[in-house]
């Protein structure tokens, strides 16, 4: 009976939120003048009007799902990953490099790939853990900064080195990876690929983990209370390392995936103008750090933005309308936060 | 190298510190009562938005800079309100709000300008260039000093206004007393939430001057996410200067130097990557010498037995 | 009658804290209050200080009804309050930490010449003098304790509240607080003095009320009455005598030999601590609490790198290995702060109980939740802990049942070692009951115990033998049997050891 009702509950907030948001939407296209109603008309059938349209929304969730999967690992041990813009872009770029350049077996090639955009993502990743665990330097701070420096050195990479000088456009990015190393479409004609069966497992096998194992228990506690966790006997810089490796391999494995589904390439700037990683760690606020649910939040975001595309084409309101209420989302976030203060607090009183 | 380190370096440096400079002050103030203000970059990124919608009303750059302000200011009273009234994780509000401020001034670029990424307008006005008389006549010294808006000659007056008031006045004293032991200060009858307030209030009015600058004085124009980071920036130079205003405007000094030289390297043979790089990796390498509380001493305070 | 408090209740949902409580305190009187933990003491002065309201009753200033919404209105009447936990500004001198709230100034700036001026003069005045330019994070905790006094002098505070003052304070510091109460007290200052060491109270009050579960059990001049009678009417029952059975010789169990650990100043934090431990025996360690004893359990448990000496369990090694490596080779640790380090508040009961125990737990590194369920579940009835279920969140028990499921998650770990630290802090008598017996029960059984607590009467209770921290050293052993409170007073305080 508790818990039924602590669970009606947990569904109630977002609930709310998304209320909330889309009433403070329906501001916005009022006041560019547009009619609310045929708007959000648009806007679902942009995001979930056809089958073609949900798959769209689909494979853009599936960056954001492995993203806020990587993120939510990250804050329930109590770490503020907010690195993973870069971890991202280094792992596309590893994964387009491998796929590029590795000799072998196609099915190889994909493999070696994809695991090489989780190693690089996660080295990234793990680079600022061990900054942090040695030097005590400020975790948020570092792996925002460290966020610049890796878009730049990507772009450094495909604007010089690995430059395509095939085609005759003059765009900063590798060259074409050969088809039989593409992720394959799940739908013929359909943007959807397999890349969103990876991320739909992972987080299934992530919820598991935390939950039902040892390791998992050890980093929820680590999030919890550090002195706690250390005293029962979990080290904290060498989980440290682990988690943060982890959660830098998710959005390692979203940039690779990102680039053998859809891009085939790494392109300057594809995977951060659409701003996945951002999408990714509001989608783990929204859910407050559980997986199931961030997949659940990314799914939404996604929808709001390629809902938000289907607006822009057929009505006069701004596809930025999406951003407003993304941000309202976020800030109900803070104030379920904050909900549940009050809560704790008149429990003991 | 005469080229590189030339009048011209050491002047762009004025301009480009005192965005870090102003907001590193508030987020000084912030950490001087004990929030850590992570959402600098957001209420920056406000400012410089607003300043240049106030510009484009009005066409009056006071009444911009005023503009940007208030904006700034009513956007702190939100992460005052969460964090302060509603105790939220200051950290969550923070990047909360950064996310709405970009979300807010991308809308509303579109809305208002029917833009996309960037609004520039050649008849808009910028700051006005003071300059200095007596110091202008200087050789080397007055071209560097000399010829800066005023929210440049503003920003080093209230790092001293700012040194004085925390460390010589009644109300300071309380300030610093406030964040060193709130429940101290509380069972003294000290009024902390209103301190806390204040300080959070006072940061988005540095903001606002720090986004005005950003978008009327060193450019005439918007983009989004113009801050990139320096908000961030400016967070590391508070932790840096010990939220000391001299000590932040020592280090804001040293952002704002590696600033202008990303800048002006790009003029030199090198790819412009990596001269852009250089602020960022210099903000990391200068966090090496700032050790941060630890997270021991950070559970510690989360987990005090006393609830 | 200067202050008069009638009938006062307090309650927070169904818990009273206070029920009809009446006090009353006249002019120059030294009034105590005393009675167990959660008896209600602080909870009433908190009342008279404007930090909690009543939930009815009345208070009267000379006669006229008052009522306080904050502290600053309690100063505002010329109520004063030294917290047990000091409220004061390390990094600031004992100037500004003096004059803090009513600050002498010139304009708006602050005038911290005068200040410092006024500060000694008021400290000659009062018979408590003090450098008003150090540091208060370099001063002694009594010095601190006169900087608490004085703040609230300089207040203009006319009734002085001290919650529990002596506490942290050295026998010398303690002699030295009384005579200053004392003088006071003859200025014409009224005291209300919160305490359970009844020797002190005995020497310096005029009056004493008893409270017990939040009622008042009595009222009594102190030249009428005497320890047992305050004891009697503190507890309102004979405590259990704890049967004991002489130690056994057993083999070490710990051997720390020559432990070291260097502060960031002059003075090591450890300076070379070697003990023993055996099978079949309680150890305890006495002193004031910040002598030492925190970083002793952390430098056994290996949460503390050492900078020298080496700690052996069982025979083997474990100087420098993880807190992982020695629990598994058999120790055990009742923390010394159950927030800090005992439990994740956020975390369910069986959660938290599951800490340490997890690797039995588990089959190729997946948790099995029957297995935790009946585990944690059987210490939730063996030891009574009051909660909701096992998933209740451990922030919603309260302190002494808290206490009862980090006791109990620790002595089902069985291993032949225990550091218990601080193993009854704030806990009711009930608890404090079990938690004992468990504790002898181990003990009886060859367990070795490492009892560390500030508490006098558990040490002299529980150990077999005793030993005494000051400045991050041994000052002293003594076999329980002989050992007096004053002989432990005495080294407590830096004193040698006589007889």
């Amino acid at each position: 009976m508790d818990k039924r009702v602590s669970f009606i509950r947990s569904l109630l907030q977002p609930l709310l939120a998304v209320i909330v948001g889309l009433a403070a939407g329906a501001v916005a296209i009022a006041v560019v003048g547009g009619s609310v109603l045929e708007t959000y008309a648009e806007m679902w059938k942009g995001a979930f009007g056809s089958f073609y349209f949900f798959t769209n929304t689909l494979s853009r969730a599936t960056p954001i799902i492995l993203i806020g999967l990587g993120v939510a690992l990250a804050f329930r041990a109590g770490f503020f990953n907010m690195g993973s813009e870069g971890q991202m872009v280094l792992g596309a770029l590893s994964a387009a490099i491998t796929a590029l350049y590795l000799p072998g077996p196609a099915w190889l090639k994909l493999v070696a790939a994809l695991v090489a955009g989780i190693i690089s993502g996660g080295i990234w990743s793990a680079f600022a853990g061990w900054l942090d665990a040695k030097y005590r330097m400020n975790l948020l701070i570092t792996t925002l900064l460290l966020n610049y420096i890796a878009t730049l050195f990507a772009g450094y990479i495909v604007s010089y080195p690995l430059k395509d000088r095939t085609g005759s456009a003059a765009m900063a990015q590798t060259m074409m990876i050969d088809k039989s190393v593409w992720l394959p479409k799940l739908f013929k004609g359909m943007s959807l690929h397999g890349g969103f069966l990876i991320a739909a497992v992972c987080a299934i096998l992530l919820f598991l983990f935390m939950r039902y194992t040892l390791k998992g228990y050890e980093i929820r506690m680590l999030g919890g209370n550090p002195l706690f966790a250390s005293y029962g006997g979990v080290q904290r810089g060498k989980m440290m390392l682990l988690s943060m490796f982890a959660s830098g391999g998710f959005a390692g494995l979203a940039g690779s995936i990102e680039v053998l589904g859809t891009q085939y390439r790494y392109l300057d700037g594809a995977l951060t103008t659409p701003g996945y990683a951002w999408s990714g760690i509001m989608a783990t606020l929204l859910a407050g750090s559980h997986p199931l649910g961030t997949a659940v939040a990314a799914i939404l975001l996604a929808a709001l933005q390629t809902g938000g595309m289907g607006m822009e084409r057929n009505t006069e309101v701004p596809l930025e309308v999406s951003s407003i209420i993304q941000a309202v989302l976020i800030l109900f976030v803070s104030a379920k936060i904050t909900y549940s203060f009050i809560k704790r607090r008149k429990a003991r009183s | 190298m005469d080229q590189l380190f030339d009048v011209s370096l050491f002047a762009s440096t004025l301009r480009l510190v005192t965005p870090i400079l102003l907001a590193a002050l508030g987020g000084a103030l912030c950490a001087r009562v004990g929030l850590f203000n992570v959402g600098l970059e957001g209420l920056v990124l406000i400012g410089a938005f607003s300043a240049i919608v106030g510009n484009h009303f009005t066409g009056n750059v006071l009444s911009a800079v005023l503009f940007a302000i208030l904006c700034s200011l009513l956007f702190s009273v939100l992460f005052g309100y969460m964090s302060i009234h509603l105790r939220a994780n200051v950290i969550v509000v923070g990047i909360a709000l950064n996310f709405l401020a970009l979300g807010l001034t991308t809308f509303s670029l579109r809305a208002i300008f029917d833009v996309k990424g960037a609004y520039y307008n050649k008849d808009m006005v910028g700051l006005p260039k003071w300059d200095i008389p007596l110091l202008k006549d200087i050789p080397w010294l007055g071209d560097v000093l000399s010829g800066h808006s005023p929210l440049v000659y503003l920003s080093i007056l209230i790092v001293i206004l700012l040194q004085l008031f925390l460390f010589k006045t009644v109300t300071g004293f309380r300030l610093l007393a406030a964040g060193e032991n709130a429940t101290a200060a509380k069972s003294l009858g000290i009024k902390v939430t209103r301190i806390q307030y204040g300080a959070v209030l006072m940061c988005g009015v540095l903001c606002g001057l720090a986004g005005a600058q950003l978008s009327l004085g060193n450019v005439t124009m918007f983009t989004e996410g113009m801050t990139s980071g320096r908000g961030f920036i400016a967070l590391v130079a508070t932790m840096l200067g010990q939220s000391n205003p001299l000590g932040v405007a020592a280090s804001s000094l040293l952002f704002g130097f590696m600033d202008a030289l990303s800048i002006r390297l790009q003029g030199f043979a090198l790819p412009t990557h990596f001269t852009m790089m250089l602020p960022y990796v210099v903000t990391i390498a200068a966090m090496l010498f700032f050790k941060d509380k630890g997270y021991m001493q950070e559970a510690r305070k989360a987990n005090e037995s006393s609830r | 009658m200067l202050l008069e408090m009638e009938k006062i209740t307090k309650s927070y949902g169904n818990v009273t804290a206070n029920s009809d409580v009446c006090f009353t305190l006249r002019k120059g009187e030294i009034h105590a209050l005393v009675g167990e933990n959660g008896a209600g003491k602080t909870t009433l002065m908190r009342i008279l200080y404007g930090m909690e309201s009543p939930t009815s009753g009345e208070i009267r200033l000379d006669g006229k009804g008052v009522s306080f919404a904050s502290p600053a209105d309690a100063i505002a009447h010329k109520i004063g309050m030294v917290h047990q936990h000091f409220m004061l500004f390390p990094t600031f001198t004992i100037a500004e930490n003096i004059v803090i709230g009513r600050e002498p100034s010139k304009g708006i700036g602050f005038d911290r010449q005068a200040a410092a001026a006024t500060v000694e003069q008021l400290g000659k005045q009062f018979g408590m003098p003090v450098d008003p330019r150090k540091k208060v994070a370099d001063c002694s905790l009594g010095l601190q304790q006169r900087v608490e006094i004085l703040k609230v002098l300089h207040q203009g505070a006319e009734i002085i509240i001290l919650d529990e003052p002596t506490g942290v304070l050295t026998p010398l510091e303690v002699g030295e607080l009384l005579v200053a109460i004392k003088g006071l007290a003859a200025q014409g200052k009224s005291f209300i003095l919160i305490s359970h060491k009844l020797q002190e109270i005995m020497e310096i009050a005029d009056r004493i009320t008893v409270l017990r579960d939040g009622k008042v059990t009595g009222t009594v001049e102190a030249k009428d009455t005497d320890a047992e009678e305050l004891s009697r009417l503190m507890v309102g029952r004979e405590l259990i005598q704890l049967s004991r059975k002489a130690a056994g010789t057993g083999k070490p169990v710990l051997e720390a030999d020559n432990v070291t650990i260097n502060g960031a100043r002059t003075k090591p934090l450890l300076g070379g601590v070697s003990l023993q431990v055996n099978e079949g025996e309680i150890v305890g360690i006495a002193g004031i609490s910040g002598n030492g004893q925190s970083e002793l359990i952390q430098a056994i448990s290996g949460l503390m790198k050492i900078d020298g000496g080496s700690v052996k369990l069982l025979g083997q090694d474990v100087t420098g290995a993880t807190v992982k490596t020695i629990r598994e080779r058999g120790l055990a640790h009742i923390p010394e702060d159950r927030y800090q380090w005992g439990v994740a508040k956020d975390a369910t009961v069986m959660e938290n109980g599951l800490m340490g125990h997890a690797g039995k737990h588990q089959r190729y590194g997946v948790l099995s939740g029957p297995g935790i369920r009946s585990m944690v579940g059987e210490w939730v009835s063996r030891f009574g802990i009051k909660t909701g279920s096992l998933s209740t969140k451990a922030q919603y028990l309260s302190g002494g049942n808290l206490q009862k499921l980090i006791v109990a998650r620790e002595l089902a770990q069985k291993t032949p070692f225990l550091i218990a630290a601080e193993p009854t802090r704030g806990v009711d008598v009930g608890a404090m009951e079990i938690i004992h017996g468990e504790l002898l029960k181990k003990r009886d059984e060859g367990g070795a115990i490492l009892l560390v607590s500030s508490e006098l009467t558990e040490i002299l209770k529980l150990s077999d033998r005793i030993l005494v921290m000051f400045e991050g050293r041994i000052v002293g052993e003594l076999a329980a049997d002989h050992a007096t409170e004053e002989q432990i007073s005495l080294l407590m305080a830096g004193g040698k050891a006589v007889g």
